[in-house]
């Protein structure tokens, strides 16, 4: 991936959640960083991951994925 | 009649002070309960005890000649001028050493007491200089006044004695004059250095005759510990110590009260005026920030406004690498305008954004995010918050519901514990460390909790404070560890946490709390600071009466910087130190106006009043007053504008006041994005850093030539008075509407006071702020509505905007930014008293004479390694980049830490921080970047670069004719 605003998008995404996971299992973590990335986040940046998760997704780890279907749901 | 006199209550009607702030009235007031009647010259007053006779007497409408007493400082005694007669005593007691007792009957003139000032006054001037004619303090004196007063005709003495007469003028500081000669030894410089401001830098150095005041160790003033911060000048009854601009101009004929804009704490100053020239600012003793106390940066450093560099014409260019070319205001709005516009149609709406200034008014910062939410079309507005205090916002809005600080300054004049986190109060907020000083001379405890070992360690005359020297990078380790000392050593607030916090929040808290791997032992590997020294401080705040918090920048710029914030709010919930005077919350903002910025909907996600704009209903009230739709999705912060504008989405950027060039981390990355962009439009004073990027230079004003208010750390509305015209035309304010009408969205406003007024329509915490009252209080810190009608010194007092005070899991995650073998020391960054952030302002005054250069502060250890020597040169790399700086030895930091600052822009310490950010805000990690230093002979390819640059930019900003040909040359490639 060549893309860096993406990989900085990507890298951003996984300290939201790495600084987000007392927040219990997966489910609810999940659910903190999709609201938070709705709340702070551009509709450009959203519209990217989204993007990306939807074509080829590699570098997103799965919270990072469950984290953007949940974003893609409210959008 | 009987005239009632109580600080506590009567004189404050309505929140302001009946006391005239422009009168001395001899002695400090004292606050009691009692109430004291005495007769003074057969005028009844009753005064709080304690009062002296001295400042009864002038409540009372009578004056007692004096010298050495002024109600800023102790009363002192020595000039005896103020002898008074009381009904049976003996002798002449001096009024200003002498308590009032009930019942006591004094007299302040008789024959008696005329002669023995008069005598007094003959010894005074038996050794002064009779130049009063040609005398800078002529019209201005207090020596002279006093003469008058006692009517001294004649001095039986002679000149021919022993005398003082030819005593040398000491002239080393840049803004005033030492001339011993007028010196009468009333000691209120001393007292000023010490009382006001903390730094005890004077002395009276001999005795009897031969007394004299002397800065450190009889040295110039300035390579004495002397901070100018001017207080003793301003003590000073006589010329003795005189501003040289005084010396200069002569005296002012008129003032205008207004507000500083250097930093946060936003001190009141009356700026002393001939026609439209600053004569001097003096602090204003009404300012209910700084009670007539200041600094060097804002006392003295005001010579900007006047500096030759000032942009004093709009001016635009197709391309950076053309010369500017000077234009009319319509010309360069017309052709911003036609940019902006052209650039939206083929990139789309979202492709331009603006950056608000926190240097700026709040009414400037509220116009221009209306401008880019109205006229722009979108969300992408931002501000210099987004690198200082992005994280407090996020992170007190979460826990306590508001995202500001929780107290006045005063409020530290109660607190017995004083926690100081990753903040340096006494250079970077100096007249709030001077208060801060003053409480621990009283005896209040001090943590520091700082990779360095910061000046308000070194009090004088203080708790000697308790040092807990952290890694960088480590806070939320740091902090974690104190809140589980007080949970698991029962020190928490039990029935605060019941009634005032939400019970499930706090119960998770508690149990990660209480884990042992957040105890001090298990964190001192990670913090590298003793599990005891930890247990202590956390003691010391828990224990205290009142704990009190004030933290900084040390707190915010970490990839764990949010988390921070709430860690420290969790901190003062569970010990119940919120809601009262002498403790609390308190972020130390940077910037005059950041706090206002910010409340002003400078961020992406929230219109003014930190309303999001995802709420359906408050983008229909705006709507309502703007016309126009509100878009719901949060647009682009600072750091995201750079990714996109370097992706070759975001085009155009409207920049007012903010030299982002110099400021934001890894400039390589910065300068790229900048370079990207279509059209970039700066609004500022001088042609800064990032203005050498751009297409179009509007001239903005300065503090002194607009009308408006700053809002201070303490949520404090200040306001800003038009001293000077704006050196182009407009004030800022007027600049942003002229673009918003160019660009067809019409603003018609006359005045400041109309755009608070919209403001106050819009925003729940301001709906009752207005110039009028603003007039009628002197200041007013918000919330200010029907509830507060005349705004809230102390926040969250009875409850929390959220209703209950939310406790926040912090877990500590390691920064990715770690000491390596090829980088091994940390890098931290901050600032220095004298200057002030980028420097655009200081670095253009007499300042720079005590800071000339950014230097690298390392550790003897460190240094020795290496083999580096004071002053050599040395390479400091970072894994993005490389810059060149002087070497200074010191034991302030740990060995491994490295320290400068960045205030001159040719030192590139932006050019090693990276784009590592808080994972909440985005907010940059610049108080940790690993580091490998070493010694070199030239400087780095940015810094050489960076001076070709810089000279060809300066050209293209010159008249045509003083283009230098290369300027031409490069302009034709």
């Amino acid at each position: 991936m060549s893309d860096p605003q993406l990989t900085n998008l990507i890298k951003m995404i996984d300290q939201i959640i790495a600084n987000n996971l007392h927040h219990g299992d997966d489910d609810q973590v999940t659910d903190v960083a999709a609201g938070h990335l709705q709340k702070f986040w551009a509709r450009s940046m959203k519209q990217q991951v989204i993007a990306y998760a939807n074509s080829e997704g590699a570098d997103l780890s799965p919270l990072a994925q469950k984290t953007i279907a949940k974003l893609q749901a409210v959008s | 009649m009987l005239n009632y006199y109580d600080p506590g209550t009567q004189s404050y009607e309505a929140g302001k002070s009946i006391l005239n702030p422009d009168f001395d009235f001899g002695t400090p007031a004292r606050v009691s309960e009692n109430l004291v009647t005495v007769s003074i010259d057969g005028r009844e007053i009753a005064v709080p005890e304690g009062t002296s006779v001295l400042r009864a007497a002038a409540l009372a409408g009578i004056n007692i000649p004096k010298l050495c007493a002024s109600d800023n400082l102790e009363p002192f005694g020595s000039c005896r001028l103020c002898a008074v007669e009381i009904e049976g005593r003996r002798g002449y007691p001096a009024s200003c050493t002498t308590p009032v007792s009930e019942g006591m009957d004094v007299t302040t003139q008789t024959g008696k007491l005329a002669k023995l000032r008069r005598n007094i006054m003959e010894l005074y001037i038996s050794d002064h200089p009779l130049d009063c004619l040609t005398c800078p303090a002529n019209g201005d004196c207090e020596l002279q006044d006093v003469a008058g007063a006692v009517g001294l005709r004649e001095v039986r003495y002679g000149f021919d004695g022993k005398n003082h007469l030819d005593a040398e003028i000491d002239d080393s500081n840049p803004y005033f004059s030492f001339d011993p000669s007028k010196c009468i030894v009333c000691s209120r410089c001393v007292r000023a250095c010490e009382e006001v401001q903390g730094t005890f830098a004077l002395t009276i150095e001999g005795r009897g005759f031969d007394s004299i005041v002397s800065a450190s160790q009889n040295e110039p003033f300035m390579d004495s510990e002397c901070v100018s911060c001017g207080a003793c000048v301003q003590a000073c009854p006589t010329s003795t110590l005189m501003e040289k601009s005084v010396i200069d101009a002569g005296q002012p004929e008129h003032s205008v009260i207004t507000t500083c804009a250097y930093c946060g704490v936003g001190c009141s100053f009356k700026a002393e005026m001939k026609g439209e020239e600053v004569v001097r600012m003096v602090p204003y003793k009404g300012g209910e920030a700084n009670h007539g106390h200041s600094c060097v940066k804002g006392r003295f450093a005001f010579g900007y406004a006047t500096h030759k560099d000032r942009i004093k014409e709009p001016m635009i260019r197709e391309s950076i690498n053309d010369p500017w070319q000077v234009v009319s205001w319509d010309e360069a709005l017309a052709f911003s305008a036609k940019k902006l516009r052209g650039i939206q149609t083929e990139f789309g709406r979202e492709s331009i954004g603006g950056i608000t200034s926190s240097r700026c008014t709040n009414e400037e910062t509220y116009l221009v995010q209306k401008l880019v939410r109205a006229a722009f079309g979108n969300n992408n507005t931002d501000t210099c918050a987004r690198v200082c205090h992005s994280p407090t916002g996020y992170g007190l809005k979460t826990t306590l519901g508001e995202s500001a600080g929780t107290q006045t300054f005063d409020s530290v004049m109660k607190a017995n514990a004083i926690v100081v986190i990753g903040a340096n109060p006494t250079d970077a907020h100096p007249v709030f460390g001077s208060l801060m000083r003053r409480r621990l001379r009283q005896g209040a405890k001090l943590v520091v909790i700082d990779p360095r070992r910061i000046d308000v360690l070194k009090t004088p005359h203080a708790d000697e404070g308790l040092h807990l020297p952290l890694r960088p990078g480590t806070n939320v380790a740091m902090v974690n560890a104190m809140a589980h000392v007080v949970i698991t050593e029962g020190l928490e607030d039990k029935e605060f946490i019941n009634s005032r916090c939400d019970t499930e929040a706090y119960n998770a808290w508690r149990t990660f709390i209480a884990e042992a791997r957040n105890s001090p032992e298990a964190m001192e590997e990670v913090t590298g600071v003793p599990a005891a020294k930890v247990r202590e401080a956390a003691r010391i705040y828990a224990e205290a009466e009142n704990g009190a918090i004030y933290y900084g920048l040390g707190v915010t710029e970490h990839s764990q910087g949010s988390t921070m914030v709430m860690g420290i709010a969790n901190l003062a919930l569970a010990t119940g130190n919120i809601g009262r005077e002498g403790g609390g919350v308190n972020p130390l903002r940077g910037q005059n106006n950041v706090q206002g910025s910010c409340d002003m909907g400078s961020f992406p996600h929230e219109l003014p009043g930190y309303q999001h704009v995802s709420d359906p209903e408050v983008r229909e009230r705006f709507k309502a007053v703007w016309g126009v739709e509100i878009d719901h999705e949060p647009g682009l912060r600072i750091p995201n504008m750079f990714d996109a504008a370097i992706a070759g989405t975001f085009k155009a950027l409207y920049v007012q006041g903010e030299d982002i060039a110099q400021s934001d981390p890894n400039t390589h990355h910065v300068e790229a994005a900048l370079k990207a962009l279509d059209c970039l439009i700066v609004q500022d004073i001088f042609l800064n850093e990032t203005a050498k990027f751009a297409h179009v230079l509007l001239p903005g004003s300065t503090f002194l030539e607009k009308n408006g208010t700053f809002t201070n750390a303490e949520r404090r509305i200040n306001r800003v008075r038009k001293v000077m015209e704006p050196i182009a035309g407009m004030e800022d304010w007027e600049v942003t509407m002229a673009l918003s009408n160019a660009l067809g969205y019409p603003m018609n406003y006359n005045h400041p006071s109309e755009i608070m007024d919209e403001i106050a329509l819009l925003t729940p915490s301001f709906t009752g702020v207005n110039y009028d009252k603003l007039e009628r209080l002197g200041s007013i810190q918000w919330p200010c509505n029907d509830e507060h009608p005349d705004g809230t010194p102390t926040m969250h007092t009875l409850d929390f905007p959220i209703g209950k005070g939310r406790f926040a899991v912090t877990e500590y995650l390691a920064t990715e930014e770690r000491a390596s073998r090829r980088f091994p020391l940390l890098l931290t960054t901050g600032r220095i008293l004298s200057q002030y952030n980028v420097g655009a302002q200081t670095r253009r005054t007499a300042n720079s004479d005590w800071h000339e250069e950014d230097l690298l502060e390392l550790h003897p250890s460190d240094a020795e390694l290496r083999g580096v020597k004071e002053g050599d040169w040395l390479g400091i790399s970072s894994r993005v980049g490389h810059t060149v700086l002087r070497a200074k030895l010191s034991t302030r930091m740990l060995p491994g830490v490295v320290f400068t600052t960045f205030h001159h822009p040719g030192s590139g310490a932006n050019v090693i921080t990276t784009d590592n950010s808080d994972w909440a805000t985005n907010c940059p990690e610049y108080k940790v970047t690993a580091v490998q230093v070493e010694k070199v002979s030239q400087p780095s390819d940015w810094q050489r670069n960076f001076v070709d640059f810089d000279k060809r930019q300066q050209d293209f900003a010159k008249p045509a004719e003083e283009h230098s040909s290369d300027a031409h040359a490069s302009a034709l490639k």
